[in-house]
């Protein structure tokens, strides 16, 4: 889960895997991505509970429908 | 298992010591923090590390990483409001750090894991301050959130 200087360097990358081609993403959508309640509720002094209640549920069935998940490529 | 306003209670205060000083606390002190038995507070390490996306080194009870943070360094060092040391757990959890300093500037800095050059990423509540270079991407091979089991190892 790594940052790189453009597309081209992440694809160069020794560990690239063209089945998580997904997850190349500008450094801004990472970042909005991980805007998602599940981050940004971290700092409270309640946050297991709150992962638990309704609210934490939707967050993270949200954050879940965002993430890349690895395809099936020819080989 | 550990009732639940006790997890509330240990997750706080990792996060609040790992914030204030980069440091994880051992479950020694997290015992005497929390005033419960040090045994418990070794076994709340370990299930809040399993409810969480952390982990403890390797056959031990120490705290590794407690993201969006680091306890063992790693190549994304971050300084809050001009002040170092911390490290962030990757470089897609360095994005989210901003939400647990609101209103301080978080700043990324890496070299980039192809070609080794210098990036900077920098951050403040809602907005992204600097981008260096353009068109900085961030990628993973990975599963996020994948098996617990193999996350020491990523």
């Amino acid at each position: 889960m790594n940052l790189f200087r453009s597309e081209e360097h992440a694809r160069n990358w020794v560990g690239y895997d063209d089945s998580m081609s997904a997850a190349l993403k500008p450094v801004a959508e990472w970042a909005d991505i991980f805007s998602n309640p599940f981050f940004r509720q971290r700092g409270r002094s309640d946050y297991i509970s709150w992962t638990r209640s309704e609210e934490g549920g939707a967050a993270f069935k949200e954050l879940r429908s965002r993430l890349p998940r690895p395809v099936e490529t020819d080989s | 298992m550990a009732e639940l306003e006790l997890l509330d209670r240990g997750y706080s205060a990792i996060m609040s010591a790992v914030i204030d000083s980069g440091r994880a606390p051992h479950f020694t002190e997290l015992a005497a923090e929390l005033e419960i038995e040090i045994e418990a507070a070794r076994e709340l390490v370990h299930e809040l590390v399993g409810m969480t996306p952390g982990w403890v080194h390797p056959g031990t009870d120490l705290l590794a990483s407690f993201p969006p943070l680091n306890m063992q360094p790693t190549q994304y060092q971050v300084t809050i409001d001009g002040q170092g040391g911390w490290y962030a757990q990757c470089g897609l959890e360095a994005t989210a750090i901003r939400w647990l300093v609101p209103g301080k500037t978080v700043t990324i800095e890496a070299p980039c894991l192809c070609c080794g050059e210098a990036m900077v990423l920098e951050m403040c509540d809602e907005e992204i301050v600097t981008v260096e270079p353009e068109p900085m991407v961030g990628y993973t091979s990975a599963e996020i959130g994948g098996s617990a089991d193999s996350r020491p190892f990523r």
